[in-house]
């Protein structure tokens, strides 16, 4: 279980969060959606010790983790798929799996490689070819499987889905919740496609300016018409010939 | 060979390892490493310390170059750049750091010639350690030797690059740090080996550049611009551009120097390192990222494009 606690953090001198709380149950699928800039990334930058942390407990399983050094927090199990910057174009697509299975021994980080090569055959097509050669696309798609590939025991994700085809970014999906459901992983996603996130996703959170605004089931925020309209821009389900009208953005303000 | 071509491969051989040795330093850890200079001069004493007490080729006591340079480099490190790399330190003072360090190695520098000097009645303030070489098809044995040697030491490392775990890590976080550590490459050991292998280089670098010129306790100070700038002009964001650009820059220097005092008289001699400096800043305001950023697909369209008598 990770548990963030009041925490208040930034770059350098500038705070992005404010006091946020955050619990990501054991083998559960977290969902933190909200507008652009609300401070999404800067939460998993700041689990994963790349923000500065201000003030504020960050705990995995009941052991610290702020100050901790990055690569001591892949070493705990914790894998990171970052929204940018997240393989390295300089090197092969096999190198980027090899680098991705660097805490693993030589054999299992091939083995891993091959099953995503497998999961993901685009990959296997360019598997010799530098990263900064590939799609939009073909790059997400390595990202991901550089985060599948480290047996996590928590995965941080942040926004899978951007670049990806529409049949390509259900799969993922499918990926994500198979993840939670087969091999127990806990997950914390970042996700711009709310409505399916929060379809496949148990807890959400909805994260503006750098504070929670909401927090509870992940279908629940579905249910809220004002919330969904006003950051997220899903309409309320049509079918529902419920009380609310047609929210507009000033009524759903207070 | 041509007069100043022998000399002028011995120089280029090591100023491409010298700015070879401050790329490196510098795409690993932000850090623009100043105490290259005096690296090089340590390499250079080595070789000399070598030479005068145990007799013998001064390339016999190059491994010990490498080692002595390495560990200077590891000191540096784990006693400066470490803590300041911790800290998040700004690049100016990263930068500022290494110069302090460099003044401190050059006070042991001239200590240590002092020790020479009275212990052993040497002349270590100014030495020509190519009478200690041999003769190879007319030539100075160096002129061939050198630059072989600074391949074999190139092609190991591109091997370890490229072929060993440790160092893809390497590369991986030279482009990506963040990813590197969130794939659990302690980027700690990264920049410790970048430091050992980079002093390394660069004293390797000064025991070349002692071959071709004089060696004194002030050698490096002399040379450092020369090595910056082959690092700037290999565009400071890849190792092999960075030792293209000191071979570069070595080989104009000797070049220009012999050519245009053939043409102007011999005051121009004064005025040596101007001629790869200016081919550095030209170079630069028409390739902004150096040697690395030139497209060379591009310049060769270009070139194709001439003889067909197109416009490009
Ligand atoms: N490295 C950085 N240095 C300074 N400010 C930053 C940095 N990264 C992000 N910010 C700022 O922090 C705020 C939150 O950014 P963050 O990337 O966390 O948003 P986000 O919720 O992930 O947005 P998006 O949906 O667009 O990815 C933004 O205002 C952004 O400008
Ligand atoms: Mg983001």
């Amino acid at each position: 279980m990770l548990i963030v606690k009041n925490l208040n953090s930034g770059y350098g001198k500038l705070q992005i969060l404010f006091d946020l709380n955050i619990e990501v149950p054991d083998k559960g699928l977290t969902v933190v959606v909200g507008p652009n800039g609300a401070g999404k990334t800067t939460l998993l930058c700041s689990i994963m010790g790349i923000a500065n942390i201000f003030s504020g407990e960050i705990m995995f399983n009941n052991i610290p983790l702020a100050g901790e050094l990055t690569y001591n927090l892949a070493k705990k199990g914790i894998s990171y798929v970052p929204q940018m910057g997240n393989v390295f174009a300089e090197l092969t697509v096999l190198d980027n799996l090899h680098m991705a299975g660097y805490l693993m021994p030589r054999d299992e980080a091939k083995d891993k490689a091959a099953q995503m090569t497998d999961i993901f055959p685009v990959l296997k097509k360019f598997i010799l070819r530098k990263a900064g050669t590939l799609s939009g696309g073909e790059r997400r798609m390595l990202a991901i499987a550089m985060g599948l590939m480290k047996n996590p025991k928590l995965m941080l994700l942040d926004e899978l889905s951007t670049d990806l085809a529409p049949i390509i970014a259900e799969k993922v999906m499918m990926e994500v919740s198979r993840l939670r459901d087969e091999l127990g992983i806990t997950i914390l996603m970042v996700e711009q496609m709310a409505k399916r996130a929060l379809e496949i996703g148990d807890t959400a959170y909805l994260l503006v300016s750098g504070e929670v605004r909401y927090k509870g089931k992940a279908d629940s925020l579905l249910h809220e018409p004002e919330l969904c309209s006003m950051y997220l821009g899903i309409k309320p389900p049509a079918d529902k010939k419920n009380s609310y009208a047609l929210p507009t953005p000033e009524e759903g303000s207070e | 060979m041509t007069p100043w071509m022998s000399s002028g491969l011995i120089y280029a051989s090591g100023l491409a390892l010298t700015a070879g040795s401050v790329t490196l330093i510098y795409i690993t850890t932000r850090t623009f490493n100043f105490a290259v200079a005096s690296m090089a001069t340590i390499g250079f004493y080595v070789s000399y310390t070598g030479v005068i007490l145990y007799g013998g080729l001064p390339y016999k006591y190059y491994p010990f170059v490498i080692i002595i340079g390495s560990i200077v480099g590891l000191i540096c490190y784990y006693g400066l750049n470490r803590h300041l790399l911790r800290r998040r330190a700004a690049e100016i003072t990263l930068m500022m750091s290494t110069l302090g360090y460099d003044l401190v190695l050059l006070s042991m520098i001239q200590m240590y010639t002092d020790f020479l000097t009275k212990t052993y009645k040497l002349f270590p303030r100014r030495v020509t350690m190519n009478i200690y070489d041999f003769e190879l098809f007319g030539e100075k044995a160096a002129a061939f030797i050198l630059p072989f040697i600074a391949i074999v030491f190139l092609m190991g490392l591109h091997m370890f690059l490229t072929k060993t775990k440790f160092g893809v890590a390497m590369r991986a976080t030279i482009e990506n740090p963040v990813l590197a550590g969130a794939s659990g490459i302690n980027s700690d050991r990264v920049y410790l080996v970048a430091w050992v292998i980079g002093g390394g280089m660069a004293a390797l670098g000064g025991a070349f550049i002692a071959m071709a010129q004089t060696g004194t306790p002030v050698m490096g100070m002399f040379i450092i611009p020369l090595m910056f700038a082959g690092a700037i002009l290999g565009g400071l964001g890849s190792l092999y551009g960075g030792i293209l650009g000191g071979f570069v820059i070595g080989m104009t220097e000797y070049a220009g120097v012999f050519y245009l005092a053939q043409r102007f008289g011999p005051w121009v001699l004064g005025y040596r390192m101007g001629i790869p400096l200016m081919l550095m800043a030209i170079t630069l305001l028409i390739f902004p990222r150096g040697l690395a950023g030139i497209p060379l697909v591009k310049l060769f369209g270009l070139l194709a494009g001439k003889k067909r008598g197109v416009n490009a």
